[in-house]
């Protein structure tokens, strides 16, 4: 089955973990994950500048190493990540600013990548939250 | 065939972007011809309050945008009776009110649904 | 028709499972998971009639005990649920 996952929530919220580990059970039990779509507070799930003690789980660079793995179709939302400051190199140079937080394997596109992903997807499922 | 997506907006309109984000999935859908449904549910409805004043917070005008609703195609849409009620609002204009069973079944009629 | 509706939020400080509960079908079930999870001491949950499942982490984690009522899953169950389930509403 075709699973659409879309992430609302910043990488230290309970929810991308969970997010994570559901789209990895999918994968384990032989699904296929159409696209990931991250959303809102999800683009801070796919930013590359966050930094976690040791120990502890670093979730955004688990959705990374994940994400290259399996070489998923993943994407954040241009607008929302424009928002939260989430930019990769070709925005922080249009919006001329300094930080460059968003780079592979994450794209920048627009909700056309939702409602396209959901439309070939079996199921779309939503984190977000705690 | 499309599949249909019904999106449940529950944040009231400047509570941070949680209303305009809602909204832009809708037209965003509906820019691309896809049956899309909307239904105000708890604050969400707050939205739909007459003679609101964006500009007294410094904020969008989230009206423009709700206008804008049927010119993307999307006349689905839908706020929730109780909702409204426990807010002291009226019935407004521009959504079609439902009870809870009603919105029960709303749900089932649609393939997909986010609720934000 | 049926949906999965996934609660996150504790129904002591927030109020979407009570609005969950108040517009799910008889066909539904809930999934309660992170602060979700905290509804199994909600009575209204007991008594609305629905299939009630908890994330197995999250009840461990709380320390919290699995009433009859209730089944848990592990997330390969969560992913089998989405599936058994015609679509899945998150209640974010």
């Amino acid at each position: 089955m075709k699973f659409a996952i879309a992430v609302f929530c910043a990488a230290h919220a309970p929810s991308s973990r969970r997010a994570l580990l559901f789209a990895r059970a999918a994968l384990a039990g032989g699904h296929e994950i159409v696209r990931l779509f991250f959303y809102q507070d999800g683009v801070y799930s796919a930013s590359n500048s966050v930094v976690v003690p040791q120990d502890e789980q670093d979730i955004a660079r688990q959705w990374r190493e994940f994400v290259s793995a399996h070489q998923l179709d993943s994407v954040v939302c241009i607008a929302a990540a424009l928002r939260r400051g989430v930019l990769n190199e070709e925005e922080a140079t249009r919006y001329q600013r300094s930080a460059v937080n968003l780079d592979a394997p994450w794209e920048l596109s627009g909700l056309g990548q939702l409602h396209d992903a959901a439309q070939a997807a079996d199921r779309l499922i939503c984190f977000g939250g705690p | 065939m499309s599949k249909s997506l019904l999106v449940i907006s529950r944040q009231a309109p400047w509570s941070g972007p949680g209303a305009r984000e809602a909204l832009d999935i809708v037209l965003a859908g509906g820019a691309f011809d896809l049956p899309i449904g909307l239904l105000f549910l708890d604050d969400g409805v707050f939205q739909l309050a007459p003679h609101q004043d964006a500009k007294a917070v410094q904020q969008k005008d989230l009206g423009a945008n709700l206008q804008a609703l049927g010119l993307f195609g999307i006349d689905e849409v839908f706020a929730c009776h109780h909702s409204l009620a426990e807010r002291g609002l009226t019935t407004p204009a521009s959504a079609q009110p439902l009870d809870s069973a009603a919105i029960s079944q709303l749900i089932d009629r649609y393939d997909q649904v986010i609720t934000l | 028709m049926s949906t999965l509706h996934v609660v996150s939020h504790s129904p002591f400080t927030d109020s979407r499972l009570d609005s969950c509960l108040r517009i799910c079908g008889v066909n539904d079930a809930i999934l309660l998971c992170g602060d979700g999870a905290y509804g199994l001491h909600n009575a209204a949950l007991q008594t609305k009639g629905v299939k009630v499942f908890v994330l197995a982490e999250d009840m461990q984690a709380r320390n919290l005990p699995l009433p009859d009522w209730a089944d848990s899953v592990d997330y390969p169950g969560f992913v089998q649920l989405s599936l058994d389930y015609d679509k899945v509403n998150s209640w974010l």
